[in-house]
């Protein structure tokens, strides 16, 4: 039909509509202008306008499943005893339809490997060992694995059917609420703990693994490229990366060895996706100082054994944090930590006050003896008053992080406190009756030092972190 | 909507994956084989993307045109590969839902309305979105009347005139059809 045909036709139909029905057809035959065509065309549209009755007038009504399932190839298919209902989602490792179980009449996940890869014998195997291992796990925080079906040669894994949403959706729409946030990541680690206890490593942490119920609870699935303990059941090439790299731990991005500490490096981005709804690679993401954050960034250390080093201890930081969220911004620090950090500022500055009487001491003590003296006192300074004033800074801001700061302190400052006091009383030796002044206050502030790091530091310490030394 | 209104094709990834998501809720809330009406799918969506930081679409309607468009394909899909299943002959894929669906929905046929509006979207693309608006978005006349920005009664009109040839189109389809070839 032409163009102007058809603006005629419309025309022509609409003023007739406009006329009541006896006088309709007359109308037609005036304004058709003799074009018999076009007023037996409009008669016939007016008939089915008249008969049209609810055609159209409801809007579509559709099947769930139609819209879900979308991208299936046909309508419901039988494999076994499965009815397949509809894709879930699909990813190199395999495809995971939502399937129902006819003969226990309840839904299930039911994954496969592409129909490509169905014969790669290598993939089948890791198909039946992610099924051993999730097998393995019984924690309400992984899906249950309730099958491992062989039909017609391919292989399935019939698994608990999680209903809810992934945690990808939810980090999409923005950031979580902080204690939404923790809970989330707590419950990821409690599965951690029970994967990790029954010797498996997840490897493949990301938003898309962790399921939410409607009821809220968590579920991480798919431990599709989960590796057992123990060095004959590795499926990939040493050297082989496998994961998802945004989610990947630096010791997996080069194809090292996976541990427990992978997983808990993924839970870390995880985390910090929650609290700023962002990867926090991307450019631009400076979480907001917290003590949440500080739990994520500690998971997410680059070199393995400065992360936590057990999911259990994951665990127990971010339940800590769960039970005081009045720490997460403002932290409110005991009195008892206030002393500790008074302790350390105090002893800052005595040992950099104490440089001025022992650069005395050494022209005194003169030569060789007062050069080695004063480089020991000045050596010990420096790294003592480094570590205390890093400590500082970390209980003021990061308290989180603080005890795994102390720990790594430990040893050094203890190094440096010893050797402080030890050079201080030398140097007060050495210097003797030339400077009586200088003697006695060498002598004295290193015998305080020596019995203020042996007796009232630890005193203090014990005071402020008494009941947890991890926070 | 001016000019920053994004292209509708590239959104359609995002609304699709949306009704997607919603669709597979429904069913696992509700018993198989229940259906329901496109528009509370449709406004479902809306609600969830609008929720969003960055909203990528303009406006409501503007969303909904999108959805429509989707929400055809999707249905549009879906019967091309039940048809296809049912010519196959494999008897197992015809399932109980199949039968339900059948005899429960009260739907035009969609793959002829599908042909039809695509032929009338050659010579009248507007009557033809307006279609689309309506019966696949399941916006009522005003509704319609803003995303296209014209007046109530002239969609009002431009409905009757496309719901009648429509209806000529696919009736025609089965008999003869030359008559209903504009």
């Amino acid at each position: 039909m032409k163009r102007d045909q058809w603006e005629r036709l419309k025309t022509l139909f609409m003023g007739a509509l406009e006329q009541s029905p006896e006088t309709r057809q007359m109308w037609i035959n005036q304004h058709a202008g003799g074009d018999e065509m076009l007023a037996r065309e409009v008669t016939a549209l007016l008939r089915a306008h008249d008969t049209a009755g609810r055609f159209l007038e409801t809007p579509v009504t559709v099947d769930p499943a139609d819209v879900a399932g979308a991208e299936d190839n046909a309508g419901a298919v039988r494999i076994g005893s499965y009815e397949i209902e509809y894709e879930i989602g699909r990813g190199g490792m395999g495809i995971v339809y939502c399937a129902r179980d006819l003969r226990l009449g309840r839904r299930v996940a039911l994954k496969a490997l592409p129909p490509v890869h169905d014969s790669d014998a290598g993939l089948r195997e890791r198909l039946r060992r992610e099924a051993r291992a999730a097998a393995t796990i019984a924690h309400h925080a992984v899906a249950t694995v309730y099958a491992l079906e062989e039909i017609d040669g391919r292989l399935f894994i019939a698994s608990e059917f999680v209903e809810g949403h992934t945690l990808r959706n939810e980090i999409d729409r923005g950031p979580l609420d902080t204690q939404r946030a923790l809970s989330i990541a707590a419950d990821i680690a409690r599965a951690l703990c029970a994967a990790h206890d029954a010797g498996i490593i997840h490897r493949d942490l990301k938003p898309e693994n962790v399921l939410i119920t409607s009821g809220s609870a968590v579920k991480v699935v798919d431990f599709g490229i989960a590796q057992v303990d123990g060095i004959n059941t590795r499926l990939t090439r040493p050297g082989e990366a496998v994961g998802t790299p945004a989610y990947m731990a630096p010791e997996q991005l080069v194809g090292g060895n996976a541990d427990e500490r992978t997983d808990i490096y993924a839970l870390g981005v995880m985390l910090t996706e929650m609290l700023t709804g962002q990867h926090p690679l991307a450019a631009g993401v400076r979480p907001a100082l917290s003590s949440a954050t500080g739990i994520a960034w500690r998971c997410m250390q680059v070199d393995a054994k400065e992360r936590y080093q057990s999911a259990h201890e994951v665990l127990e930081a971010l339940e800590a944090q769960l039970r005081n969220p009045q720490r997460i911004d403002t932290p409110a620090i005991a009195s008892s930590r206030w002393w500790w950090e008074f302790h350390q500022a105090a002893v800052s500055v005595v040992y950099a006050g104490m440089l001025w009487p022992t650069w005395i001491a050494r022209d005194v003590i003169g030569g060789r003896q007062g050069n080695a003296v004063f480089v020991a006192v000045l050596a010990a300074a420096i790294v003592g008053v480094t570590l205390r004033l890093h400590l500082w800074f970390t209980s003021r801001f990061y308290p989180a992080e603080l005890g795994w700061a102390r720990g790594r302190a430990t040893g050094w400052m203890l190094a440096s406190d010893a050797l402080f006091a030890a050079a201080l009383v030398i140097a007060g030796a050495l210097v003797g009756d030339a400077r009586p002044a200088v003697s006695a206050l060498e002598i004295a502030v290193g015998i305080a030092a020596a019995s203020a790091f042996a007796l009232i530091e630890p005193a203090t310490t014990r005071a402020a972190f008494r009941g947890s030394d991890r926070l | 909507m001016g000019s920053t209104t994004p292209d509708p094709v590239s959104l359609m990834p995002l609304v699709y994956d949306e009704l997607r998501r919603i669709a597979a809720g429904y069913m696992r809330r509700e018993r198989p084989g229940q259906t329901l009406q496109a528009t509370a799918l449709v406004n479902e969506a809306f609600v969830r993307l609008a929720a969003e930081k960055r909203r990528p679409f303009a406006n409501r309607t503007h969303f909904v045109a999108i959805a429509a468009l989707s929400m055809r394909q999707i249905l549009v899909q879906r019967a091309r590969a039940r048809r296809a299943a049912k010519r196959g002959g494999e008897p197992k894929r015809v399932t109980l839902d199949d039968a339900l669906m059948l005899s429960a929905t009260p739907n035009v046929d969609i793959l002829a309305l599908d042909e039809a509006l695509t032929r009338l979207a050659t010579f009248d693309p507007e009557l033809a979105h307006i279609v689309e608006l309506r019966y696949f978005g399941g916006l009522t006349i005003e509704e319609t009347a803003e995303a296209v920005g014209s007046s109530p009664a002239t969609v009002k009109r431009q409905w009757a005139m496309a719901r009648a040839w429509l209806k000529r189109a696919i009736e025609c389809r089965s008999d003869d059809g030359a008559d209903a070839q504009p």
